[in-house]
């Protein structure tokens, strides 16, 4: 025993078992968000369960399963339910029944027990809408401009109001939107002159002009948008839920209509990747339980990449400074060892100082200085894009500052006596020899602020992260991107949909979606950083000495 | 006693180097202390190298023979704690000065370290460097520099098909050629060699030694060495070192044939060292 102990054996296990442990980990995490979420969009099996209610009525519900659970048959004893008393626990499941304008609850739980057959017909039609949530149900009739037609109607149907909607958010988000900032821009213009005491008559009635102008294109592109709508409407989808009810749908609410139970293994591939990609590129709706998380990403990326562009020459100067210029005395040390601290501050605390500081001081005073026009309402003195990144670029200095400075002190000196033997001067000899030698470490420094900014979520709550931003931060309006906007952010989207939701039960699953698909988001931005440095590092390849 | 080549005992101009004319000489220096700190590393020296010549420095490990090489192109700058005294002429002009640019001081009087050190970049763009720190961006002067650099160094015939690849690709006596390449591409007066062989192999350190006699035609070159046999071999001048004091500085063929003090004779017949 005493030997195998001498022999540093139980240190390599020991080792080794940490090392299992965390893989274990890392690879039970990713498949549990994984698993989760994806099946999320995988077109689930509709069963029709013939069951009775608590008033001993037999009814019919129809939906997917969307969870089940064994519980103790003693907690049901008092509800007088018939149930087998030796049984020691009874199973139930959750149903998810979606026909939310028809039930209070698109939930709603069963006993198996009590469920006396189920089935699974092939005619039960899964209707995804605009809103309310999914209807599950059966096709009874399609009516085409006040006629009843028939069901082979319906591709073109849903093909047509698709391209109506795409007309329509067309007209209402790029042209309507542009008009509508138009005449803002002008309001303002009218307003900074009345401020300037600038306002000539001449000045007015031409910004009149334009307004008007401008008003005018607006109602021909309302007219435009009204008369789609008209059309759009027109149609309408009947349909029989489970309690019997006929109702009619329009067109217009319609997104996709999938008759599950028929699908073949291929078909379910197909819609399975159909509604990752709508995810992918949707907006939310209903409150962000459904629909897609575009936004979010647009947001998430854009932030970490601003957040990339100040924090590394902000991070490499400061690295740059602290190593070859500082002198080496007890302040110098200081200085590091307070940048090292910084990294230790919680990151909550970078959010108030952000929000106290860059917004309402540096962002106040900006607005007062250029954009007093506008004021009361803030401009950049508001939570926005910008001083998010900021914010995260000063919580991810020390990272790269650290990281930087490590790289510098690996340098040889005989590469900087060589430069300066040659009659460069100092920087020239960082800025040529130093700082490509060294870019690896920079870029290893810039990872690591990456992969903590994207995942970082409290501060951003307070500088700038909403639940619903109603424009990207980018669009086609002068000056394209706008960093005095708020925007949505991946994490912040799974606490509000997991937390916030009024329907917490519908947007269980869409946490796991997102959860899985900000972990692939930054694992993808860290990927691109790992690439760049490798290949950094295959040129800047020092010899063996 | 140390056998001298024949090559250097070739009778020639012999060089009087306490009175050497002022053309004759390239570097003077005159009283140079240095300190570390507290502890000196350089006493009282004083002597001329001349013009066109290899002078070479001798000595045990610690005898300061390298410092008082990097005192000349004021590489000792770097050292936060050192201090000097006295003057160092070139052109009859104190490179301690308070007006002088150390930047150009360095681009007059070049360096090759112990170590080959090429930069992480190409052959050609190593060469070319020098230049483009002076701002020179000409690709045909470029490339006339970097040809006619890489033949002084007897490297062009070996590297002229992969100018642009890595420098870090060459072997090592490859490297200190490419180095020293480097080092004249810019044209200096005076090249400093600071053991430029004791990390190579004996056949790339007799190729370096042939550079070295090719050099002297273009350039003062003063050479550090461990090695006796290299100095007697390379060397014009030598002068020998011991515990930060000057000994003996006199030709070559003198200071290993008659060497004039104890110490020298003790040293270059293996007693110490």
């Amino acid at each position: 025993m005493n030997s195998w102990f001498k022999s540093g054996s139980p240190w390599v296990w020991l080792s080794a078992g940490g090392v299992s442990i965390s893989l274990i980990s890392v690879l039970g995490l990713l498949w549990l968000i994984a698993s989760r979420g994806l099946s999320y969009f995988w077109p689930a099996d509709i069963y029709q369960f013939e069951t009775v209610n608590e008033k001993g009525q037999a009814v019919t519900v129809i939906g997917e399963i969307y969870d089940r659970e064994s519980l103790p048959t003693k907690q049901l004893s008092h509800l007088d339910l018939g149930l087998d008393p030796t049984k020691e626990t009874i199973e139930r499941i959750l149903v998810k029944t979606g026909n939310r304008e028809l039930v209070n609850l698109d939930f709603r739980w069963l006993l198996m027990p009590l469920i006396n057959k189920t089935t699974m017909p092939e005619d039960i039609v899964v209707v995804e809408r605009r809103t309310n949530g999914n209807f599950y149900g059966f096709i009874e009739g399609i009516i085409l401009d006040g006629q009843p037609a028939g069901l082979e109607k319906m591709a073109d149907l849903l093909e047509r109001v698709d391209d109506f909607q795409d007309e329509m958010d067309e007209l209402q988000k790029v042209d309507i939107g542009a008009i509508n900032y138009q005449i803002e821009r002008l309001r303002l213009k009218k307003r900074k002159h009345k401020l300037d005491e600038t306002l000539t008559v001449e000045r007015e009635q031409e910004i009149d002009g334009e307004v008007a102008r401008y008003n005018a294109d607006y109602q021909v592109l309302e007219k435009q948008l009204m008369a789609i709508r008209d059309k759009v409407s027109r149609d309408q989808l009947v349909v029989r839920a489970m309690g019997g009810e006929v109702i009619k749908i329009n067109f217009e609410e319609i997104l996709k209509v999938t008759y599950n139970n028929k699908l073949s293994i291929f078909g379910r591939s197909a819609v399975f990747i159909q509604q990752i990609g709508s995810f992918l590129i949707d907006d939310p709706r209903e409150a962000n339980t459904e629909g897609g998380v575009f936004p979010a990403i647009f947001g998430t990326v854009l932030m970490v990449l601003l957040m990339t562009v100040i924090v590394s020459p902000m991070g490499v100067i400061a690295a740059i400074y602290l190593h070859e210029y500082a002198g080496k005395n007890a302040l110098t040390k200081l200085l590091r060892i307070a940048v090292i601290n910084l990294a230790g501050v919680p990151s909550i605390v970078y959010g108030v100082f952000g929000l106290g500081f860059f917004v309402y001081m540096v962002g106040g005073s900006l607005d007062q200085l250029f954009y007093a026009e506008t004021l009361p309402s803030p401009t950049f003195g508001t939570p926005g894009v910008m001083w998010s990144a900021i914010t995260l670029a000063i919580l991810t200095l020390p990272v790269v500052i650290v990281s930087t400075e490590e790289g510098l002190s690996r340098i040889p000196s005989a590469m900087r006596h060589g430069s300066l033997a040659l009659g460069a001067t100092k920087a020239e000899t960082l800025w040529r020899i130093i700082l490509p030698i060294a870019s690896p470490a920079i870029m290893t420094g810039i990872i690591l602020a990456i992969a903590r900014a994207a995942g970082e979520v409290a501060p951003l709550m307070l500088v700038g992260v909403v639940k619903m931003a109603p424009n990207l931060p980018l669009d086609g309006n002068f000056p394209y991107l706008h960093l005095d906007r708020k925007f949505m952010h991946l994490g912040f989207h799974i606490y509000d949909v997991g937390f916030q939701s009024p329907n917490v039960e519908a947007a269980r699953p869409l946490v796991f979606a997102t959860a899985f698909l900000l972990v692939t988001i930054i694992v993808s931005l860290n990927m691109t950083a790992v690439t760049i440095r490798n290949r950094l590092r295959e040129k800047y390849r020092m010899l063996e000495h | 006693m140390i056998s001298v080549s024949p090559r250097t005992l070739d009778p020639k101009v012999k060089l009087d180097l306490n009175n050497l004319s002022p053309e004759q000489v390239a570097l003077e220096i005159k009283n140079l202390n240095l300190y570390y700190g507290d502890k000196q590393a350089l006493q009282n020296i004083s002597m001329s190298i001349p013009k066109g010549q290899v002078t070479a420095f001798i000595g045990p490990s610690g005898c300061g023979k390298s410092t008082l090489l990097r005192c000349i192109n004021r590489m000792n700058d770097l050292v936060d704690i050192c201090k000097i005294e006295g003057e160092i002429n070139l052109h009859g002009e104190n490179i301690y000065g308070k007006q002088v640019d150390v930047a150009a001081l360095r681009r007059q009087v070049g360096m090759v370290f112990q170590r080959p050190n090429p930069f992480p970049k190409s052959i050609y763009e190593n060469v070319v460097y020098g230049l483009r720190i002076m701002g020179e961006n000409n690709r045909r002067v470029l490339d006339e520099a970097a040809e006619n650099a890489l033949r002084s160094a007897a490297l062009w015939n070996e590297v002229k098909d992969r100018l642009h690849d890595s420098a870090l690709g060459l072997s090592g006596g490859q490297q200190q050629r490419l180095v020293i390449a480097r080092a004249i591409a810019i044209k200096p007066e005076v090249l400093l060699l600071d053991e430029p062989t004791s990390a190579l192999d004996p056949i790339s350190t007799l190729t370096i030694e042939e550079l070295i006699n090719d050099l002297k035609k273009q350039f003062t070159v003063v050479i550090v060495t461990h090695n006796m046999q290299q100095a007697a071999r390379v060397s014009d001048q030598t002068a020998f070192m011991y515990m930060g004091d000057l000994i003996e500085y006199s030709d070559t063929n003198t200071l290993f044939t008659t060497p004039a003090k104890k110490k020298t004779e003790d040293y270059i017949t293996g007693r110490y060292g």
